[in-house]
């Protein structure tokens, strides 16, 4: 397109709208099409309530992950342990549950590992709050220091026998026909969304990663607020590493969480560049999560290799990112 | 368009009859230039010359059209309509790279120097390093081309300092020995002495003059009139994407100045009307307080009074204020609010007894970028908007009318409390940071440079509200670096040097110029 001087500026003024349309909706546009265009290319396989049940299966775990990971990316603090954590999650559960079967039973496994989880986390916010270390290196940190442990605890054996079949319903039961996972992936978005956006808690986080300053001299107690992000980002991380052991069947002692690491912070940045630009929340890490779901599954039922899948999600996260910092570039 | 390929005719009578085109003592001419943005038109055929060897001062508003000005001079970005001319030829400076080669160079507000690497490594950031062998940097050769452009400066400072130690004023002249460095003929400086100590600014201002008898020009940035004054050959004033007037150095007036800065119908409000005042009772009162900088702090604030902490940037007045607040711990001393003791451990416990601090950089101290007007203004408010004391659920509605009531009440101008805060204007920022403590129901306000980069006729708005608010019954502890503001608002003021109150002046006592002869170590009055 030719651009003379006359239509300069109301082109100029296109671009610009196009630009902050695209970055707002751009996500949801390509899962749209994306939707559409496995639904027209394996219409037998990919549009089935059964292929669409599965892949929110699929993304369950990812899900859980991403959405306690939104919630300390909020106020700006990367957790980088999530993946020993998860795998920590699931191997301590099953650890309890087959090392004492008499005393201890599912929920009490259950809360266990998710506490210890949790504990962890905010062991991880008071390096950061009152060492003065960034989240990046003390998450990277412990991460390491908790592979190590789990790793010398198990002896490197994963444990099959023993898990009882209440711990296993977790992973693979189904209520009205959805799998569980799916839906204690919707409760933990339910619960997190009510967090950030409608208390004051959620409020202070959101204040605190727009400018920590600022927060604190409004008489925010600014660093109480580490432990208490990075608590429930691990705890999140525990739940989703305890829902693959469940899906499994089985506690590994490593590995569990690694392939979930790039794929939660895809969907959270994802998310970022969705519905509201350069903000992390959690219905666009949901949206990102879903993305994400709907290209492996969707590559895969096409018989695409699944080293493409690794391919086409970095290219995706560069896509957003860079869609995401296009917007925030114009706006300031 | 204007008629192009005729030149303009030469004005002066000295040059008139060389062969070169247009006027050879002038370097650089804008002539009707327009530049249209979405929605605005943001130059409405602006005319500027500027001749060789000349200090120009160009004002205005914020958003009166100066930065978007600067950036068509050096080719940050492309005019609607209209030419710029260099040494009397049509210039295209299509990129900043393109506006260099013509010498043209900007120094921005921080000087655009790395402050972690040596000032000879800054000076030879954009040539290509001398080289042994053609990949080692040959650090001798380049200690000796940065020595001979500080020469050139007049600066005596070793190459081979950060520029992290330097002075303000060292690095300013560093940033211009930069631009000389690469053969500028007009150095644009932008607000180049808002972080200046005024003796900086005297040492800023005789390089200056030097590098113009060299024949060197400068377009000069700022909204510090007195400085104009000192300085500019010329003056040029912007209101509203037009020319609003041009001065030289014989006929520059203060008042008429202003009012071309801010219009015909808004005038400046002058002085406080120091007599209808009664002070209440005392407020905050500090005893012998001592914390980092400050020692042996002695006041009071009273209900319905505006008390200045007068002095030059680190001399302690600042740093009161941040003490007082519970930035920085107490080593010593009491401070009582409503005459009972406190302690405030950090700004939250300050907060809470009923204290606000409106810092000083707005963007890196009390704004949320990313957020809107609401949630600015709510910010420390939001417990106020809880409506169950365990889950703590904000009450979106009533936050929503309490925003929107101290939009109104402010006139803060914004298309909607929703609207990101950095649509606004410095100034409607501003209000909404005072609003946003305002809501707060604080009783005692401590503002830092509430009004620093913020326009004449916002100025004025602030100030009204700061009387407003000592009105309504609170105190008001207010410092500033720029001393003309203390006569303006404060019923009294008191002068620190050295991290010490060394004065107090009452009333029409306080002026520029007995605050300053006390701040510089004038004798003392207290």
């Amino acid at each position: 397109m030719s651009v003379s001087p006359g239509t300069r500026t109301a082109a100029a003024k296109g671009q610009v709208d196009l630009a902050s349309w695209f970055a707002r909706y751009g996500t949801i546009v390509s899962l749209v099409v994306l939707l559409i265009y496995f639904s027209i290319a394996r219409f037998d396989v990919f549009p089935t309530v059964n292929n669409l049940l599965n892949i929110m299966n699929q993304i369950s775990i990812l899900g859980t992950m991403a959405f306690g990971l939104t919630v300390c990316l909020v106020m700006g603090l990367f957790d980088l342990s999530i993946a020993a954590m998860a795998t920590l999650g699931g191997y301590a559960a099953t650890l309890l549950l087959v090392r004492y079967p008499d005393s201890i039973n599912v929920p009490v496994a259950v809360s266990a590992s998710l506490l210890i989880c949790a504990a962890i986390g905010v062991i991880n916010g008071l390096i950061v709050s009152y060492l003065g270390i960034s989240a990046f290196i003390a998450t990277l940190a412990t991460g390491s220091i908790i592979t190590g442990a789990v790793l010398g605890i198990s002896g490197s054996e994963t444990l099959i026998t023993g898990i009882p079949d209440a711990f296993m319903a977790i992973g693979q039961g189904t209520i009205f026909g959805v799998a569980n996972p799916i839906l204690i992936m919707l409760a933990i978005g339910f619960v997190l969304w009510l967090l950030l956006e409608h208390t004051q808690v959620g409020r202070h986080l959101y204040a605190i990663g727009g400018s920590a300053e600022a927060s604190r001299l409004s008489g925010i107690a600014v660093k109480q607020y580490a432990p208490f992000a990075l608590a429930i980002c691990a705890a999140c991380a525990g739940l989703g590493g305890l829902m693959a052991a469940a899906v499994l069947g089985a506690g590994r002692p490593q590995g569990v969480g690694d392939t979930y690491l790039l794929n939660a912070f895809a969907a959270v940045f994802i998310g970022a560049s969705t519905l509201r630009p350069g903000k992390f929340h959690i219905l666009g890490t949901l949206i990102g999560a879903l993305l994400i779901g709907v290209i492996n599954n969707g590559l895969s039922v096409m018989g695409v290799p699944t080293y493409w899948q690794y391919i086409v999600q970095g290219v995706l996260l560069v896509l957003a990112l860079f869609s995401a910092g296009v917007l925030a570039v114009r706006r300031s | 368009m204007p008629n192009t390929g005729v030149p303009p005719a030469p004005k002066g009578s000295a040059g008139a009859a060389r062969a070169r085109a247009g006027d050879p003592e002038t370097f650089l001419e804008v002539e009707r230039l327009v530049k249209q943005f979405p929605g605005t038109l943001a130059l409405d055929h602006v005319d500027l010359k500027i001749r060789c060897g000349e200090i120009h001062a160009l004002l205005g508003e914020n958003g009166a059209g100066k930065s978007t000005l600067i950036r068509a001079i050096c080719g940050a970005s492309q005019p609607t309509e209209g030419r710029i001319l260099v040494n009397g030829v049509e210039a295209i400076l299509a990129s900043p790279h393109e506006a260099a080669a013509l010498g043209i160079a900007v120094v921005h507000q921080h000087f655009n120097l790395v402050p972690q690497i040596s000032v000879a490594e800054n000076l030879l950031l954009s040539e290509s390093m001398p080289k042994r062998a053609g990949i080692f940097v040959d650090w001798r050769a380049m200690q000796r081309r940065a020595r001979l452009l500080l020469e050139r400066v007049g600066l005596q400072i070793d190459p081979r300092m950060e520029v992290a130690n330097l002075r303000p004023d060292e690095s300013a002249m560093v940033a211009i020995a930069k631009a000389i460095g690469s053969e500028a003929r007009l150095i644009i400086l932008d607000e180049p002495t808002s972080a200046l100590l005024p003796a900086e600014v005297s040492v800023l201002f005789r390089h200056m003059r030097r590098l113009a008898a060299d024949g060197h020009s400068f377009l000069y940035v700022s909204h510090r009139l007195s400085e104009v004054f000192e300085i500019a050959d010329r003056v040029t004033v912007l209101r509203d994407g037009r020319n609003a007037g041009s001065w030289t150095r014989d006929h520059l007036s203060r008042r008429a100045i202003i009012q071309a800065i801010v219009g015909g119908d808004k005038s400046l409000q002058e002085d406080i009307g120091h007599s209808d005042f009664a002070p209440g009772e005392v407020l905050l009162a500090a005893h012998e307080l001592s914390g980092g900088h400050v020692a042996k702090l002695s006041f009071e604030a009273r209900a319905h009074e505006i008390v200045g902490f007068a002095g030059l940037p680190g001399s302690g007045a600042e740093e009161a204020l941040d003490l007082m607040f519970g930035r920085h711990m107490t080593s010593a001393g009491r401070l009582t609010l409503d005459g009972r003791d406190v302690v405030f451990r950090s700004p939250r416990d300050a907060k809470r007894a009923g204290l606000a601090l409106v810092p000083k950089d707005r963007h890196a101290e009390s704004l949320l970028p990313g957020a809107s007007v609401r949630e600015n203004i709510s910010l420390p408010n939001l417990s106020r908007f809880v409506t169950d004391p365990v889950v703590r659920f904000i009450h979106r509605g009533r936050e929503r009318a309490e925003a929107r009531q101290v939009a109104e009440r402010l006139a803060i101008k914004t298309a909607s409390i929703e609207s990101p805060i950095t649509s606004l204007s410095g100034g409607n920022q501003q209000k909404a940071i005072l609003g946003r403590w305002l809501a707060s129901g604080a009783k005692v306000f401590m503002l830092n440079s509430p009004t620093a980069a913020v326009d004449i006729g916002a100025k004025a708005e602030i100030y009204t509200l700061i009387r407003q608010i000592a009105e309504i019954g609170a105190a008001v502890i207010f410092t500033s670096t720029e001393v003309e503001e203390f006569p303006r608002i404060c019923h009294r003021v008191l002068v620190f040097r050295d991290g010490q109150i060394v004065g107090e002046l009452i009333g029409k006592d306080a002026t520029d110029a007995s605050i300053l002869h006390l701040a510089s170590g004038g004798g003392d009055e207290r």
